[in-house]
């Protein structure tokens, strides 16, 4: 079944709408300080899942907290203000939103605790999705209760970790059926230690003024509690100064494997061993460096396959004077540089990057590019007038395995930050929730169009219950199944196909269990539940 | 500080006079490093004898190595008063003159005491940079590794073109040398709207000027606008057929936009108008890498690493072609290159390569 595609949408049409839907009314508050405290530019992280199981997918939003000037110890950022709390929003029927943040219990986000961002996950395969907080200070795992609220099981689970958390996922790196975790930690740095850089002009430091540290990996007993194998798995033989996280299995042998972006250094590819343990490989498989062999400021990352040649693909988001790498996976284990081919020199030379998604926007059966943008520096333009500290996102469509711009609809620029992915109209067209450090979120509606789409939710029986860490093929297209991805952020965990002008598709799922499932002729224009055979 | 020509001057005068005396006692003292009793002596020395010109100069030049310039300044101006040819006495004052700020009325003193260091220093104090310039540059001939030489000789360049620019621009302000000088300006405040509009606007007076299409290019560049710069830098190859640079930023600019055959095309009119440079060869073997031609890469890696050895452009070319190596199944090859670009990375703790 070859891929037919529809008639290209007109660029001049800016593809999303930019909204402030009725009752999502979160503002995020960092607290900027004179002290320049790392912290206070790094947060904002957003996820998109259907708590409830209504069949609309709701929004999370992580705040950060309170900081003073200076900071004292105890640290303590007041995160029981309600200006401070995390906030989940319900989505209703029309379209609206309502903060159920309190009657579900995740209002107390734990005073020690500076927000950053948030994995969504369903630990215990009961059919309800569970969520789990970094921050700098103690993470959080909230246990959905299934009822419409949640408890903090973090004491019980052991996976509170400590220091300074960034992105996490939930993924099942042994195949056993429960999900995993693992938790980026971006550096060692308390506010006593904290510092100010850039002489007169008072800057936030950059990252190798810190000294690096381990990430962490826990591994799902299957009981409702975690062990911390980061030392067995290898996963803590590195150190780095890490920020975003995502999975695939790249050199496609059943088990998932590792990518974490690393800032102001090289990056990391754990491969799975398939016995428990990673090999920290990047180098070797060249997605560690540019091709020239310069290390990255890696920000936000993503692993899925832009090209369609069947094999994930490495996207990592970073600051201007690079450019956003593209590491192309070649097979046999091996990637290469891909950046400047795919059009992306062009695009991002001067931009930075934060939270991203490689989602088919158009439903023309290219996955296109959203980069949620904006520099780290507050006050960049009085330093470089070359840079901006606000940019509006990137969008750019994929033609071909090439990106170019287009219109995202967001005409000012914003202090981009975290990005999650999903449908949220399920009108069968990808939609972004964008976060901004220090201001509201932005939702950006897709317009729609001609093209047909399917969209796949996966119920694992012999894998985890959502099926993350699945490889999809839908009329030679593959996506893997993962909430994880952007930049401390979580997206729907449906698995999104635009189909072109096809009206049917072939489905191949290889689920984590090993089975293989086949489904043809499945008409387009749904959202089809797949069910994971018993036997295979 | 008393030099071997006050010396044998002292050793002329008559001995036995008693200002004679002091001055010898206080030479000793000041050889011995006891600089207030050599003062003492040689105060008493101009008491007893207000016409001794030596004296009178071994007081100012205690006072210099007290660093006390303006106590020295009196005494040696009555010293050049009764003895106008006395060198040393005139270099003293220039010295303490010119320490003191006094840069124009120390110049005649040091001219005539043939202190060339301190008279270059003095007639660019003074703002006389021609002249400072040829002098200094003397000076530099002889002492070609004197630091302090060097900064006046950079400083006095670095005004003197200052000084010509800003008679070009006062003279012609609207000639498209002033507009090309004042894009330079806005260019290194990084202030790319204004120095691209003075740059279009000396290019508007006289677009065939060698050098601005490609100053144009670079400021775009520097501000990742790579589909500009790409434009500008053809321009200038079509105004400057010969020039390596403009062909070599060419394929720089065609690299970046991912335009990887006609990178190549340009970067090897850029090798062929001037050979081995290793920056070329490096950006040839990446638009080869990249357009899929790994043979040619290779090979030009190869050919920069026979040149370069130890540079950080050396390192990536072992960078490249490990990665090469590492996609054609050579391992051990791949795993000697990187071992190779590891070793030259000049900053490991930031580029943190090194295994753990």
């Amino acid at each position: 079944m070859g891929l037919a595609l529809p008639a290209p949408l007109s660029l001049a049409v800016p593809l999303f709408d930019a909204k402030h839907p009725r009752g999502l009314d979160f503002h995020h508050v960092n607290s900027p300080t004179p002290q320049k405290y790392l912290i206070e530019t790094m947060g904002g992280g957003v996820a998109l899942f259907d708590y409830n199981n209504d069949g609309l997918l709701d929004i999370f939003l992580v705040n950060s907290g309170r900081l003073v000037n200076p900071m004292h110890p105890p640290e303590t950022f007041d995160r029981q203000n309600p200006r401070n709390w995390n906030r989940l929003y319900r989505q209703n029927p029309d379209g609206s939103f309502t903060d159920v943040t309190k009657e579900a219990g995740l209002a107390n986000a734990g005073d020690g605790n500076y927000g950053m961002g948030v994995a969504v996950g369903d630990y215990d395969n009961d059919g309800f999705p569970d969520l789990y907080i970094t921050n700098y200070g103690k993470n959080t795992l909230y246990h959905n209760n299934g009822n419409g609220t949640f408890t903090d099981v973090t004491a019980k689970a052991g996976v509170e970790a400590g220091g300074w958390s960034c992105s996490a996922g939930f993924f099942d790196y042994d195949n056993d059926g429960h999900l995993d975790l693992l938790v980026t930690r971006y550096m060692l740095w308390d506010t006593q230690h904290s510092k100010i850089c850039g002489g007169e002009w008072q800057t936030y430091c950059p990252p190798a003024e810190f000294p690096e540290t381990t990430n962490i990996l826990y591994r799902n007993r299957g009981d409702g509690t975690f062990e911390d194998v980061s030392q067995r798995s290898g996963i803590a033989s590195v150190k780095g100064r890490s920020l975003g996280v995502c999975f695939a299995d790249y050199d496609d042998d059943g088990f998932t494997d590792i990518f974490v972006s690393n800032d102001g250094m090289r990056q990391f590819l754990f491969h799975n061993n398939r016995n428990g343990t990673f090999t920290e490989c990047a180098l070797e498989a060249g997605a560690a460096l540019t091709t020239d062999g310069r290390p990255l400021s890696g920000m936000g990352t993503v692993f899925q396959d832009y090209d369609n040649d069947g094999r994930p693909d490495i996207l990592v988001t970073v600051l201007p004077r690079e450019v956003y790498a593209l590491f192309h996976n070649d097979g046999n284990g091996l990637f290469s540089y891909r950046s400047l081919q795919a059009g992306l020199g062009l695009l991002s030379a001067a931009s930075s990057g934060w939270g991203l998604g490689l989602e088919d926007f158009d439903n023309d059966g290219w996955k296109d590019l959203f980069v949620a943008q904006s520099h780290v520096l507050d006050n960049v333009e009085e330093i470089d007038h070359m840079l901006h500290y606000k940019e509006p996102p990137l969008l750019a469509l994929n033609h071909n395995g090439r990106f170019e711009r287009a219109d995202s609809g967001v005409t000012a620029p914003i202090a981009g930050r975290g990005a999650a992915f999903g449908d949220l109209n399920n009108d069968g067209w990808m939609d972004v929730v964008v976060t901004t450090l220090g201001g509201e979120p932005l939702v950006l509606l897709n317009h729609g169009g001609s093209g047909n789409w399917l969209s796949i939710s996966l119920r694992g029986t012999r894998s985890n219950r959502d099926g993350l860490g699945a490889s999809v093929q839908v009329n030679g297209q593959k996506r893997f199944a993962t909430t994880a991805g952007s930049y401390i952020s979580a997206s729907d965990k449906r698995l999104h196909f635009g189909l072109g002008a096809a009206e049917a598709a072939k489905v191949e799922i290889h689920w984590p269990s090993g089975i293989h499932q086949t489904l043809e002729g499945v008409k387009a224009n749904q959202f089809l539940e797949v069910r994971e055979p018993e036997k295979s | 500080m008393i030099d071997v020509f006050l010396l044998a001057l002292l050793a002329l005068q008559a001995s036995g006079s008693p200002a004679i005396e002091h001055v010898h006692a206080g030479v000793a003292a000041e050889k011995s490093g006891q600089l207030d009793a050599a003062l003492a002596e040689f105060q008493k020395a101009t008491e007893l004898d207000p016409k001794l010109a030596v004296a009178f100069t071994d007081l100012g030049g205690v006072y210099i190595e007290k660093r006390d310039y303006a106590a020295a300044i009196p005494p040696l101006k009555r010293a050049v008063e009764l003895s106008p040819d006395l060198e040393a006495a005139h270099r003293l004052l220039g010295y303490a003159l010119l320490a003191q700020g006094y840069a124009t009325e120390a110049i005649p003193h040091l001219e005539q005491a043939h202190a060339e260091d301190a008279l270059g220093i003095a007639l660019l104090d003074a703002g006389k940079l021609p002249e400072a310039l040829g002098v200094l540059q003397k000076s530099l001939a002889q002492s070609p590794d004197d630091p302090e030489l060097l900064y006046y000789y950079g400083r006095a360049s670095g005004l003197l073109s200052k000084q010509v620019f800003d008679q070009l621009e006062a003279r012609f302000p609207n000639s498209a040398r002033a507009h090309e000088m004042m894009a330079q300006d806005y260019a290194v405040l990084r202030d790319v709207p204004a120095a691209e509009r003075e740059f279009l606007q000396a290019l508007r007076l006289r677009p065939q000027t060698a050098g601005l299409h490609l100053q144009l290019g670079e400021l775009y560049a520097r501000a990742q606008q790579w589909d500009k710069a790409e434009e500008q830098f053809r321009l200038e190859t079509q105004i400057q057929p010969g020039s390596a640079e403009a062909f070599y930023r060419l394929g720089e600019a065609l690299l970046q936009s991912g335009e990887f055959h006609e990178a190549r095309e340009a970067l090897v009119q850029s090798n062929h108008l001037r050979e081995d440079m290793p920056e070329t060869l490096y950006q040839l073997g990446k638009a080869a890498a990249m357009d899929g031609d790994a043979a040619t890469a290779q090979q030009s890696w190869q050919h920069l690493l026979r040149l370069e050895k130890d540079t950080a452009v050396a390192a990536q070319a072992h960078f490249g072609l490990s990665g090469i190596y590492r996609k054609q199944g050579k391992s051990a090859d791949a795993d000697r290159e990187m071992e190779e670009f590891r070793k030259l990375q000049s900053n490991p703790g930031h580029t943190d390569v090194s295994p753990k």
